[in-house]
């Protein structure tokens, strides 16, 4: 009975293993049929692994993010840190840039001139506690900076050197109440005081009661002797409005300061002028109107009429 | 007799084929992971007798040479498989002390599956299959080694009990 028995498993033993020779052979061959089974079996499973990933795929962030922990970690630290890098990097090459297109519209206001500048990086705003509006910049005597300069920016006057140190120097902005400057309108050449208020808004009195101004008269610096404080016809505003009120010894007017005050990061010293006056050389160009494209849509009606 | 006994084998083979398509595989387990099919063919052959332990080899063998992620012919691990559930079969009812010491049933699972992938790489690498470099194929054996290690301990216990209320041969575990 038991020979029987061992027999017969010896029996399916070998058929078994014919079988799995047979299954090898084929396969190896070619043959279709066992080539489709794999792709059968796959597509039964697919499903099911669908499935799987589905499931599973919460457990297995967890167990990534629990053994990536350290490494993660770390990853978002130097991450962070290159982040701030960049951050820092594009501040800087966005304020170069600022910088550079300051400093090329400054030297190409003075070039024009015939002014000698020097230019100077703000190093400091002034507090405003004491109501005055300065500015300290990075140069001071050593390199030739003296009292009442003119202090230009790249579009016209900043201010003026109010105190110079060894390497720095303290500007008074041509909106700090003290400021006062000399001016002339561009084309009809009346001369007037333009003095600061605070702001960018400043306040034009005109030495001639019978001059005419209007909205939008473009103001320029009259120049002093020796150049100093102020060289001559370098834009300072332009006219937004006009004081006509009767009985005024003098008439009025209000100016907007073509120099933006707020992003003042460059400027110009001028150290010396041409003895030439640039006149209105340097009168700014007014904008010109970005031409709006126009669409036209032509449309043909149908010939036959639809219902 | 054997006609039942398979008929109940085939369907938890399946699905534990299933299990390890579907869910096993999806963890990418270091150092190339355990075969889930593989120890449960072995612990089943180990507990039944030689017969049935050749075709449920068979049976599992052909599982395995269907999943994609069998690289040789297919007939190559259903050869190895049934060859090795054989054999372990012997092993396990010659020894009488087996059934009852779950640490030499571990290792005999162990070793046999070791052995079934040496063998594996040998029949491949007649068959034209590549299987890698040394390196690679030593860090994949010491992987499976200590994985089956791990995971036969904790599965001896179910399809013991399984495989006793099943087929009431031998003693569970």
């Amino acid at each position: 009975m038991r020979r029987g028995a061992e027999g017969r498993t010896r029996l399916l033993l070998i058929i078994l293993i014919v079988t799995s020779l047979l299954l090898i052979t084929l396969d190896l061959r070619g043959v279709a049929v066992l080539k489709g089974a794999r792709q059968a079996s796959q597509t039964i499973l697919s499903p099911f692994q669908r499935a799987g990933t589905v499931v599973l795929s919460p457990i297995k962030d967890f167990v990534s993010d629990i053994t990536r922990l350290g490494r993660t970690r770390s990853q978002i630290e130097n991450l962070r840190t290159e982040n701030a890098e960049l951050k820092s990097e594009l501040l800087n090459r966005l304020s170069a840039d600022a910088q550079l297109d300051q400093l090329k519209s400054i030297l190409d206001l003075a070039g024009r001139a015939g002014f000698k500048v020097i230019n100077a990086r703000v190093i400091s705003q002034g507090s405003s506690h004491s109501f005055a509006q300065t500015i300290t910049v990075d140069i001071g005597s050593k390199a030739g900076i003296k009292r009442n300069m003119t202090v230009l920016s790249k579009f016209g006057i900043a201010g003026v050197v109010k105190d110079v140190y060894p390497n720095s120097a303290l500007i008074s902005l041509a909106t700090d109440p003290s400021f006062r400057i000399g001016v002339r309108i561009a084309g009809s050449q009346q001369i007037g005081i333009l003095s600061g208020r605070g702001n960018r808004s400043a306040n034009l009195q005109l030495i001639d009661n019978l001059t005419t101004v209007k909205v939008g008269d473009i103001l320029l610096s009259r120049g002093s002797i020796s150049n100093r404080p102020f060289v001559p016809g370098v834009p300072v505003g332009y006219i937004t409005s006009v004081d006509n009120s009767a009985g005024a010894i003098a008439q009025s007017a209000s100016v907007y300061l073509y120099t933006d005050f707020a992003a003042l990061s460059i400027v110009a010293v001028v150290l010396g002028a041409s003895a030439s006056n640039p006149g209105d050389a340097l009168v700014p160009l007014k904008p010109k109107p970005t031409p709006i494209p126009t669409v036209t849509i032509y449309i043909t009606p149908s010939p036959t009429p639809t219902d | 007799m054997i006609r039942r006994q398979i008929s109940t084998a085939v369907p938890i083979y399946i699905a534990i084929y299933i299990f390890q398509e579907a869910l096993i595989n999806q963890f990418r387990l270091p150092w190339g992971g355990f075969s889930l099919l593989l120890i449960v063919c072995l612990i089943w052959a180990i507990l039944s007798s030689p017969e049935i332990a050749a075709l449920g080899g068979f049976i599992s063998g052909v599982l395995m040479d269907l999943s994609q992620s069998s690289s040789g012919p297919i007939g190559q691990w259903t050869l190895l498989m049934v060859t090795a559930s054989c054999a372990v079969s012997y092993l396990g009812s010659g020894s009488e002390n087996l059934s009852d010491n779950p640490l030499g049933f571990t290792f005999l699972t162990t070793s046999a599956i070791v052995l079934l992938e040496i063998a594996y790489l040998t029949t491949g690498a007649l068959l034209g299959v590549t299987v890698g470099g040394l390196r690679h194929i030593l860090f994949t054996l010491i992987g499976i080694s200590i994985w089956s290690m791990l995971v036969t301990p904790l599965v001896l216990p179910i399809f013991s009990r399984l495989h006793a209320f099943t087929f009431d041969t031998r003693s569970a575990l």
